[in-house]
């Protein structure tokens, strides 16, 4: 028996009996079985779908057999069913959630729980459940979607009724804007003082020791200057990548002019005494040009020269708190000493200056970015809000806000408001360089047809009853911002994905339609899931569908926003979000690819993975390849 | 019989008040206990002399002569039809035991038809209405290996017709319908000759299925419409009486005879085969065992399963010295239940057959280890705690989750206890996935003969022509 307002969404899943049905009989809904569990029916031999005919089809026709229950309905046991299914708007539009979430832990609640979305679509999912029993008046159903907001909701499928840019970028409110300065350095080298001359960026000789001694647990440290000619050179894990800028004069981080050095990114490696990687789950170390995924937000771009400091901690402090915390706070003294010497850097020097306005469109619908960080603690943590750009003094770690939510604006994170200790996973980990490049809050930002209000970050604690402490703040927090729509990131992936289910849960049960990212596929299965985790994009671009160690290789890149906001956007406009298949299938991701290229007319470039490198000895080794 | 003991709480409601004391003599339809809230009469059922009052009983000590006359009722001359039910302590007699002159204080003429819940009325418009009403017959003798009410129906149809006849007065329903399964040629054809005259009342054939006899199922079949678990017959403009509860009332308004005695099958494990044994008018309160004993007695005392008061889905296990009371239908005696040697039993529980609490009490006495219990996603429970109740009664929604969820919890064996339709769903998954299936009543339907349950053959709809085979 499937329920009456289940049947849209059911409208082109096979047909199959739930219990014995005589012929004759017309099938209704309460003669067919729930879809969601023919995958694993089908799995176990229980069940074979071929021929099946599409539950859009038989409602109303006759069957001629006396079938039992799991009998699917075909041509042979059915007449006068319908040759297709009629449907509103054709299926390949519906975008497609790209990872199933996973069966609910805890037993479902007693009730099912009806969402109203806006756009006046009632939406009722129905997961793990018992006594379900609904009873809504169709009549309130009936009514087809009634637009909400006076503006006209714009949607993926239909960018031609959109209003154009200029239009809504008159109506756009700008709050504030956010410039950056570049300037070009095309050599790296040491001498007697830190200084920028022209394009050369010179590091005073004897810095180290000051590294060394500024903290007693730093046993270590060196500087190597990688140029590109030298990037097959072997490194011990990459712990961040991170931009080297500095704010102008009293410019306050998030707006104002910020300094940019381009050229020239920050790499900080590092293991313990022992030699123990200061990684989790994997680690990066080996050649350079075998292990960075370049050109990923979070990474350094082929061709640029690579500051790379590799500290050696004490032993065994790789694993904690203080371990990475104090290696990152050590190595800024570095980067600080730059970002003084590019204070002074004459304005005849800048190369390229770009402008970030943070407009809010209020005539669209609201969305908010929910971005997940980590706060489980070691190397497990953020510092939130520098007064540099990516830099540490100013900031609050992550772990000692207690991971609560912190509200930011877009502009502050494209302005290095996060300087990440990082996490586990160096395919999925977002480094600080991401914050600085994050698509989605670009691809959001200069989106004219929605109104980003902002990012709120919120830390993965390590603890069960911290999550869900955490997340309860945070759907009280997204409450309060009558958001129309949210998006739900997360790095990593296994303990974290329970805060992002519980996110999802959160800002779900409050009626709002949540759009969630993450690597997933194979690795990153999702141990945990809820009803309201219906619409997911997956990060993973490896071609196994794994955390392959290869630095950022499965973080959220401009496809995954470009999929996301397609999703979140035809969520809000109250379309259907079709399951994803019970196993994970790259298929689902170039469908979505290819259904947004149609609909927008412009060709998507995918960013290349990590068939892309040279392959390395240890990819071999683990088989990975 | 040396005793009776009349439970003081045999209907739905609260416990009586005794109003005798120990040493009074009583008589047959001597009134020994008065409602304190819901609750209906409690008559002596012998001639003896109360010897002991409990707290949840009276007993009495029976004469050795037990004359066949009965105290009357005491109502006044002009009474009403539905004051004499209220009197005589009149109970559905089908096993629920509500109070009878309660349910029938209803004017049918005037009762508006309910709204109906859509999803579960697919074929019917929204604003369907019934023209008539109704007082509806559960003469479905719906629990398997039963024969009692289809025995009445046969020796006693004219006094069934006249206890219909009154209710419809008491209630101005306009027409009655007799809901009675097509196998009981013999009763169907004395019913049709009885109504051969009486144009109002009909007859509604139903299949031999379970449940038919669940109240909301009665309306289903007769009326065609489907009532939610919260919804009453009256919802449908419709009473639903039992067969014999109707007897009694006819009883009560001619004879002003008390409810004092109950017919019973008793079945099973029983010297002489197992066939059933049908006793008409049996004296409230006599004992599980006599019953037991006025039928030939145990067969094989030492290989004994269950003694189950009522019947085998909704029936439970009773020791041999319990009383019966006005609502007992059945003894069912069994043999001996599988062992199951501790192996992984999951339950699936629905509104049909015993609750988890019996469920458990089966699998317990057949040595499995309960890790998994399920619900028919039907069984609906109106109240937390409240018994459960099938939304669509007889009609499966699908139990393949609930067999997948077994296998996942680990179970070898799952015990059912599922109506017709449902077993059969039960048995298109529950073998393919490894999964060995026992019924809740597998023991009983073995010790009276009948199919067990499993796979359904039958169709759920017959001809309504008797004389047409299916």
């Amino acid at each position: 028996m499937i329920c009456l307002l289940q049947l849209k969404q059911h409208a082109n899943d096979p047909a199959v009996l739930c219990c014995r049905a005589e012929a004759g009989i017309t099938i209704e809904p309460a003669n067919l079985e729930d879809p969601a569990i023919f995958d694993e029916l089908v799995d176990s031999g229980l069940l074979n779908l071929d021929g099946c005919l599409k539950i859009g089809q038989v409602l109303g026709a006759k069957l001629t057999k006396t079938s039992d229950s799991l009998s699917p309905l075909t041509a042979d046991n059915m007449e006068g069913y319908k040759d297709s299914v009629e449907e509103e708007a054709p299926a390949e539009e519906a975008p497609v959630e790209e990872y199933p979430a996973a069966a609910p832990v805890a037993v479902a609640a007693p009730v099912a729980a009806a969402a109203t979305v806006a756009g006046g679509v009632l939406k009722i999912h129905i997961g793990e459940g018992k006594d379900i029993d609904l009873s809504i008046p169709v009549g309130a159903l009936g009514g087809g979607a009634e637009v909400v907001e006076v503006a006209p909701a714009a949607t993926a499928a239909a960018p031609a009724a959109a209003p154009t840019a200029e239009e809504v970028a008159k109506e756009g409110k700008v709050i504030r804007s956010l410039t950056r300065q570049h300037y070009a350095i095309t050599e790296v080298k040491r001498g007697p003082e830190t200084k920028i001359e022209g394009t050369v960026l010179t590091i005073r000789e004897g810095i180290e020791q000051e590294v060394i001694d500024a903290d007693a647990l730093i046993k270590d440290f060196h500087i190597e200057i990688i140029t590109p000619a030298q990037y097959h050179t072997y490194s011990e894990t990459i712990m961040d990548v991170q931009p080297i800028a500095t704010k102008d004069g009293d410019s306050k981080l998030g707006q104002g002019i910020t300094r940019v050095i381009d050229g020239a990114v920050m790499v900080l490696s590092g293991t313990d005494e022992g030699g123990v990687q200061i990684g989790e789950f994997g680690s990066s170390e080996g050649y350079l040009d075998e292990n960075i995924m370049w050109g990923r937000p979070g990474c350094p771009e082929k061709g640029e020269i690579l500051i790379k400091g590799n500290i050696v901690v004490q032993a065994k402090t790789n694993m904690e708190r203080r371990g990475p915390m104090t290696a990152h706070t050590v190595f800024d003294i570095v980067t600080q000493e730059i970002r003084e010497a590019l204070k002074k850097v004459e304005d005849d020097l800048i190369v390229d200056t770009e402008t970030f306005e943070q407009v809010r469109h209020p005539g669209q619908k609201k969305v908010v970015i929910v971005k997940e960080i980590m706060g489980q603690g070691a190397m497990h943590d953020n510092f939130i809000l520098p007064v540099e750009p990516v830099g540490v003094l100013g900031s609050r770690a992550n772990v000692d806000l207690g991971n609560l939510p912190v509200c930011v604006s877009p502009l502050e994170v494209l302005d290095g408001c996060i300087h990440a200790i990082t996490c586990i996973g160096p395919a999925s980990k977002e480094m600080s360089r991401h914050y600085w490049r994050e698509p989605l809050v670009l691809g959001a930002l200069h989106d004219p047809e929605i109104d980003l209000c902002g990012v709120i970050f919120v830390g993965s604690p390590q603890i069960n009853a911290e999550k869900f402490y955490v997340s309860e703040r945070l759907g009280q927090t997204v409450e309060m911002m009558d958001v129309d729509g949210a998006f739900i990131t997360t790095e990593g992936f296994g303990n974290n994905h329970i805060d992002f289910a519980s996110h999802h849960e959160q800002i779900g049960m409050r009626g709002i339609p949540v759009v969630g990212l993450s690597f997933c596929a194979n690795q990153g299965a999702l141990v945990v899931g809820n009803k309201y985790m219906t619409a997911m994009v997956d990060n993973n671009k490896s071609e196994g569908g794994i955390e392959n160690e290869i630095l950022a290789n499965n973080t959220l890149c401009p496809e995954e926003a470009v999929r996301a906001l397609a999703m979140l956007k035809a969520r809000m406009a109250g379309e259907e979000v079709k399951p994803a298949e019970k196993k994970w299938n790259p298929n689902v991701k170039s469908n979505n690819v290819e259904a947004i290229e149609e609909a927008t007319g412009t060709k998507m470039e995918l960013v290349e993975n990590e068939q892309a490198l040279p392959l390395s000895q240890k990819r071999i080794d683990k088989g990975y390849n | 019989m040396e005793k009776v003991q009349l439970l003081l709480r045999q209907h739905v409601g609260a416990p009586c008040a005794p109003c005798v004391a120990v040493g009074d003599k009583v008589k047959k339809g001597t009134l020994i206990a008065t409602p304190t809230g819901l609750g209906a009469n409690i008559f002596s059922s012998v001639y003896g002399e109360v010897s002991e009052i409990l707290e949840d009983r009276i007993i009495i000590k029976a004469d050795a002569e037990q004359p066949d006359e009965f105290v009357p009722i005491d109502v006044p001359e002009d009474a009403s039809k539905l004051d004499m039910i209220k009197a005589a302590g009149i109970v559905g007699m089908g096993g629920a035991g509500f109070p009878t002159g309660i349910k029938l204080n209803i004017d049918l003429s005037t009762t508006e038809m309910a709204e109906l819940r859509e999803d579960i009325n697919p074929e019917l418009p929204k604003d369907f209405k019934l023209e008539h009403s109704y007082i509806l017959i559960n003469n479905s003798e719906c629990e398997p290996g039963l024969a009692h009410n289809i025995a009445q129906t046969v020796a006693e149809t004219d006094k069934v017709v006249r206890g219909v006849k009154y209710c419809m007065e008491i209630t101005k329903a306009d027409k009655a319908i007799f809901a009675i399964k097509k196998k009981n040629k013999e009763a169907v054809l004395a019913l049709m000759d009885a109504l051969k005259d009486e144009p109002d009342i009909t007859l509604h054939l139903l299949p031999d299925i379970y449940p038919m006899g669940e109240e909301r199922a009665v309306v289903r079949e007769c009326l065609g419409v489907n009532l939610d678990t919260t919804q009453l017959p009256s919802a449908a403009r419709s009473v639903v009486l039992n067969l014999e509860t109707v007897a009694k009332i006819a009883e009560a308004i001619e004879e002003k005879k008390p409810c004092i005695t109950k017919n019973v099958t008793v079945r099973g494990n029983i010297k002489g085969g197992s066939d059933a044994h049908v006793f008409m008018n049996v004296p409230v309160g006599i004992s599980v065992g006599e019953l037991i004993e006025m039928a030939g007695g145990l067969d094989k005392e030492d290989s004994v399963g269950e003694i189950i008061m009522g019947g085998a889905f909704t029936g439970r296990a009773a020791e041999l010295d319990e009383p019966t009371t006005k609502t007992t239908g059945a003894i069912l005696t069994t043999y001996r239940m599988p062992d199951l040697t501790g192996k992984k039993v999951g339950l699936l529980v629905c509104a049909c057959g015993g609750n988890e609490g019996r469920m458990r009490v089966i699998a317990e006495k057949m040595h499995g280890e309960v890790v998994s219990v399920c619900r028919c996603k039907q069984a609906i429970e109106n109240k937390p705690g409240a018994p459960l109740k099938c939304l669509r009664p007889g009609n499966c929604p699908g139990q393949v989750k609930n067999n997948m969820q077994f296998k996942k919890d680990g179970c070898e064996y799952i015990i059912i206890g599922n109506c017709s339709d449902c077993s059969n769903t039960v048995m298109a998954s529950a073998p393919q996935m490894g999964l060995k299936v026992f019924h809740q009543t597998d023991h009983v339907m073995r010790a009276v003969g009948h199919a067990q349950y499993r796979q359904l053959t039958v169709s759920k709809w017959v001809n309504q022509d008797i004389n047409v085979a299916d």
